[in-house]
């Protein structure tokens, strides 16, 4: 379930908002810390539904979060 | 340790626990024999099976926050990936015993007929295994990898 192409700036956004914790993250996007974690850590590419959850939470676009980097970059 | 990963410990203990229980039911009936009179040994047997019932539920449903929702998205893809893999095993298991069977006693000869539902109750045990271990190891690859 690792995404070696997309990368995120979860950990990054929840220190710029008010140093927001894995698991109140966790518990503003309906999952458990342990997938908050892998999210950040890169060894879980989430579903639509969840990245929008997760860049509406930080107030920005999904494509603030998340970024997709084609093999040829 | 989130409920995904505690049901899978569950399921793999109970099926450890259930398959002792099988060889000491085995051991009461066939080695002691005659012995062993009256259904007392059936339940002193089956104490600590239903003991760990009763653990293991209230070990599966105490949360580790209250918001914690029981499965989320992530668990349950892992769950799925773990059934693939268990359906998997049943039925290889399931190919290999028929054909094991076949080979071994030969085309016309008679097997009795208790064989199947073995065969068939130790192919749904290989694949609980199989789909506790692959839940469990699937959880400890991405623990590992931080």
């Amino acid at each position: 379930m690792s995404s070696d192409y997309l990368t995120n700036q979860v950990r990054r956004l929840r220190f710029e908002h008010g140093q927001m914790t894995q698991q109140q993250l966790a518990d503003k996007v309906g999952v458990t810390r342990q997938t908050i974690i892998a999210i950040e850590g890169g060894n879980y590419a989430p579903s639509l539904p969840l990245a929008f959850r997760i860049a509406r939470t930080f107030d920005v676009t999904i494509e603030q979060v998340f970024r997709y980097e084609d093999e040829q970059t | 340790m989130n409920r995904t990963q505690k049901g899978a410990w569950f399921m793999l203990g109970g099926a450890l626990l259930l398959i002792a229980f099988g060889i000491y039911i085995f051991a009461v009936m066939f080695v002691a024999g005659d012995r062993m009179a009256g259904t007392g040994w059936l339940r002193v047997g089956s104490l600590p099976l239903t003991l760990f019932l009763i653990a293991g539920v209230f070990f599966i449903r105490r949360k580790q926050s209250a918001s914690e929702p029981d499965s989320d998205e992530r668990e349950k893809a892992i769950a799925r990936k773990s059934f693939v893999w268990a359906s998997y095993s049943f039925w290889l298991f399931c190919a290999c015993a028929s054909f094991g069977i076949f080979f071994v006693v030969g085309a016309k000869s008679v097997v009795p007929a208790y064989i199947l539902p073995v065969v068939f109750l130790a192919g749904l045990f290989l694949a609980q295994f199989v789909e506790s271990a692959a839940i469990l190891i699937q959880f400890a690859r991405e623990t590992a990898d931080e």
